[in-house]
């Protein structure tokens, strides 16, 4: 009966959970709820016993949890069961359902990725990671299945269990190596793990919305608007399957059921500014329904009122600015963009349908590459393109006349919230030495504006899973090897030189092999490498004064005008 | 309906040409700034105009407004007059009660004039105001330089030199850079524009010496400040003024000197430049010739000056403009009062929305 007191702090969970294990009998009525609670912390999944796992390697390591504290205290609180007592031990349950809630919404991957909700990348990475890691004995073999998909495994830890005679020392070590995967200035930013799958979502989720998320999560639905766009369109379909129950109003109820799809939603991604301000309309929509108003009636207001503000606020928004976006194309431009913006799309998409002829200039930056698809959408429509990555920037920026930006969120001092790269591509705009300066022009519904202010891009900023880094490294560098045939010909042609520069050659061209051969990436197992860290950041923020003008749907800004937009905008 | 009115429409506008209205209400009144000419002519329209309908007159209204555009070299100094009165007009249509829509059409019509009338006469105080609001700038001792002739400016100059109480009191010198341009294009006729606000401040005990444009960089080491009149203040808050305004500018910003802008609000234009470039207009500013090309033109101008063939309206060089950014301004003295380059937009967009 003390477990839920134990359960209670976290203390020093992760240490003690790596000894147990290896040793196996402590008491298994502390081990579930601890197990539970520490995954919230570096996730620690380690499970108390291979045998009750494998009894129940079916549920999630949380359900196995729970069943097993019930097991343990039931023999325990057989006899005697006061009313206190009792009392205690449905406070015990219930501090167990908790964590273990709290640990499923945390964990990523849990079943997920043997799931298959889909090829997504972290999930294949992380299990990658985990069957490289140091084979260990038998217990690996019984809980390798159920582990496999959770997140944050961290494998050395496993190889090292079995060995923990050796003491928590090497524990206390291996948590510490492990915490400084998290770049330290980002640290803040790590909180919360993506979920990996809709497993242990709230029962008051919507099936639009656990769609939703998954693709959010995996980048289907990318971009600031698409992701406004399908959230608007998800939750009218949750309020066209809404009833409500009885004894509540719609007024009142509905707010608390969108607020369960809301919270699933941003276990998958963070929320962008686009759909917090969405939301918060459509929430004010909701409490200003008068509650005399018959359901029905009430119901379709609001799915018009979705309707209207996404047409209002995002298509015709973005017919008008890419309408006067448009106007400040000339002919003989070249249009440097970075990644893919839907609304620059169209906006050079309009142009060029207005007959002005432009080049444009596409920056891609890695991992998301969503410039690829901008660059093929704009060469089939008859534009001429030109697509380079970030690293490509100076070369690009060399002939350009106008850099064209999509936005995240305008903030309101000004700045611009991006995709990461953009103040990179900004800056070199603005910076470039001895030439002329290149206007920065930045396409922004007004739906995007945000009354935080943004000083710098660690603050406020968004962690994508690193592993993307890792996996999404491109299969074979293949090109510029040298060929082993011609370095040869080189030799024999040039007797003289060529013997000393041919072995040189052919080492390389070794080694450049055996890199291929091993891994697809030499990155992919950072996470057992020491003193390795990968950070991968979502976006970052552009300085005002780099920006020239935000066009949006209210007419052309200057950044400094963007809180007295949004203050009328939001008073509207 | 849409016929009718069209036929209306080009009645009306035969009888009145609005382009020769604008013109002599320019050259009439030497004080008149052309968003107010404008503005003027568009309300001597409505009155000339037998329009009965509200689409009627705002459709009579855009099609001459559209015409004067035409026949401006420069409209931009007046499309900020002509949509002002057009926003204007819209917007106490919108409004609702007797004067609304559903209001009768002939108390709608006067009332407009009326107010018009109104509007018009406040845009010439507005002048005053703006002294009032800069005179605090000119100090004691200090040296303005300042270029352009600018009649906000020299209000501005003349009441800081009128409020020190008369010749003895004055003690601020100016700087005039005087524009060559008109000189070189064989006008030496013509004085340079603002001679005649050098002469009045002279009158005024106020030294003034005038310098050429190319001595501004040599000169402004003696100055305390910059103070120029604008054509335009666009959506960012740089101006659209006369041609030379734009480096007097970047002089200032290198030298360090502040660099303050004259204007009216009746002069903000929803116009966003994006460089000297992005003008909605077009300059012969900068050509380049070699002499077959100049060989050609003397022919063509020959053979022009015997057709008298119809040419595009073409900004003569004396009349070109350039475009300050706002990074270049300290401030922006209005009858709004003084501003900085980032308020404008907010000004703009409480008169837009």
């Amino acid at each position: 009966m003390t477990d839920p007191a134990a359960a209670s702090q976290p203390g020093p969970g992760p240490s003690v959970n790596a000894a147990q294990p290896a040793t196996e009998t402590p008491t298994p009525k502390t081990l579930p709820i601890r197990d539970s609670q520490s995954a919230k912390g570096p996730a620690q999944p380690e499970q108390p016993s291979s045998k009750a796992k494998d009894a129940t390697s079916s549920s999630s390591a949380g359900a196995t949890a729970v069943a097993s504290t019930e097991a343990s205290s039931e023999p325990a609180a057989d006899k005697p069961l006061t009313p206190a007592e009792l009392k205690k031990k449905a406070k015990a349950e219930k501090a167990a359902r908790r964590a273990r809630e709290k640990g499923e919404r945390d964990q990523a991957g849990g079943g997920g990725g043997g799931a298959g909700a889909g090829p997504a990348a972290p999930g294949a990475a992380s299990g990658a990671g985990q069957a490289r890691a140091p084979a260990t004995p038998k217990k690996d073999a019984a809980g390798g299945a159920p582990q496999k998909g959770q997140r944050g495994v961290p494998p050395p830890r496993r190889g090292s269990a079995p060995v923990t005679q050796a003491g928590a020392v090497t524990a206390v070590e291996q948590k510490k190596k492990k915490e400084d995967k998290n770049v330290a200035v980002f640290g803040h930013l790590y909180g919360q793990q993506r979920r990996t799958t809709v497993a242990g979502a709230a029962k008051e989720v919507h099936p639009a919305v656990l769609a939703l998320g998954l693709q959010m999560r995996d980048y289907v639905v990318c971009g600031s608007s698409a992701r406004c766009v399908a959230t608007l369109l998800a939750f009218k379909r949750v309020v066209e399957s809404y009833t409500t129950p009885l004894g509540t109003s719609l007024a009142r109820h509905l707010t608390t059921h969108l607020s369960h799809q809301i919270t699933y939603l941003s276990t998958c991604r963070p929320l962008s500014i686009s759909q917090g301000n969405a939301i918060r309309s459509l929430k004010l929509a909701i409490a200003s329904v008068d509650p005399a108003t018959p359901e029905s009636t009430a119901k379709a207001t609001l799915c018009d009122f979705i309707d209207s503000f996404i047409r209002e606020k995002i298509t015709v928004a973005d017919q008008v600015i890419a309408g006067s976006a448009a106007q400040k194309i000339q002919d003989g431009d070249v249009i440097v963009t970075f990644a893919g913006s839907s609304i620059v799309k169209q906006t050079l998409l309009a142009a060029h349908k207005e007959g002005k002829r432009f080049r444009v200039s596409i920056i891609d930056s890695r991992p998301l590459f969503e410039g690829k698809n901008l660059a093929r959408a704009l060469a089939t429509a008859g534009l001429d393109v030109q697509y380079s990555l970030v690293h490509g920037i100076s070369h690009a920026i060399k002939d350009a006349t106008k850099v064209f930006l999509g936005a995240h969120a305008m903030t309101s001092n000004g700045r611009l919230y991006s995709r990461v790269g953009t103040a990179l591509v900004a800056m070199s705009a603005k910076e470039r030495a001895g030439g002329v300066e290149v206007p920065v022009i930045v396409c922004c519904e007004t739906v995007k504006f945000t009354d935080r202010v943004a000083l710098d891009s660690i603050v406020v900023n968004e962690i994508a899973d690193a592993d993307e880094l890792v996996s999404a490294l491109p299969p074979h560098q293949i090109t510029g090897l040298p060929d082993p045939a011609a370095a040869s010909a080189a030799a024999s042609s040039d007797p003289k030189k060529g013997a000393n520069r041919a072995s040189n050659a052919t080492t390389t061209s070794d080694s450049l092999k055996t890199s291929l051969n091993t891994s697809s990436s030499p990155l992919s197992n950072w996470k057992e490498t020491p003193n390795l860290q990968l950070l991968n950041i979502m976006y970052d923020v552009t300085p005002a004064e780099y920006v020239d003008m935000v066009v949006t749907e209210m007419g052309s800004l200057p950044p400094s005008a963007v809180p007295i937009v949004h203050r009328m905008s939001t008073n509207m | 309906m849409a016929t009718s009115s069209d036929a209306a429409a080009a009645d009306v506008t035969k009888p009145f040409d609005i382009v020769a209205t604008y013109n002599e209400l320019l050259r009439s009144d030497p004080d008149l700034t052309m968003p107010i000419a404008a503005i003027e002519a568009l309300v001597l329209l409505l009155t000339h105009s037998a329009s009965s309908t509200i689409s009627e007159t705002l459709d009579l209204l855009e099609k001459s407004t559209a015409h004067l555009k035409k026949a401006i070299p420069n409209p931009i100094g007046l499309s900020a007059g002509t949509d002002l009165f057009q926003r204007y007009l819209i917007t106490t249509l919108q409004r609702p009660g007797q004067l609304g829509p559903a209001g009768d059409f002939k108390a709608i019509r006067t009332h407009l004039l009326s107010n018009g009338r109104l509007f018009i006469r406040r845009a010439k105080e507005s002048r005053h105001k703006i002294a009032a609001f800069g005179r605090g700038f000119i100090r004691d001792g200090s040296t303005v330089l300042t270029n352009g002739g600018s009649r906000a400016v020299a209000s501005l100059l003349q009441k800081a030199a009128d409020d020190e109480g008369g010749p003895s009191a004055v003690r601020f010198r100016v700087i005039y850079v005087l524009s060559s341009t008109s000189q070189t294009l064989g006008q030496s006729s013509e004085e340079p524009e603002g001679m005649e606000t050098v002469r009045a401040l002279r009158e005024k005990g106020v030294p003034v010496a005038t310098i050429p444009e190319s001595a501004v960089a040599y000169a402004l080491g003696k100055a305390d400040m910059v103070i120029v009149g604008a054509e335009g203040v666009v959506e960012n808050g740089g101006i659209v003024s006369r041609m030379g305004t734009y480096q007097i500018g970047l002089l200032a910003k290198a030298i360090g000197k502040p660099f303050y802008v004259v204007a009216e609000s009746h002069k903000f234009v929803r116009l966003y430049p994006l460089g000297q470039y992005d003008l909605p207009i077009e300059q012969r500013v900068i050509e380049f010739q070699s002499e077959e090309d100049i060989a050609e033109e003397n022919k063509q101008q020959a053979a022009k000056t015997d057709a008298n063939a119809e040419t595009p309206i073409e900004l003569p060089l004396c009349d070109s403009v350039d475009f300050t950014p706002p990074h270049l301004i300290s401030a922006l003295i209005t009858d709004s009062g003084v501003l900085t380059p980032s308020a404008v937009s907010e000004e703009l967009i409480k008169i837009w929305f």
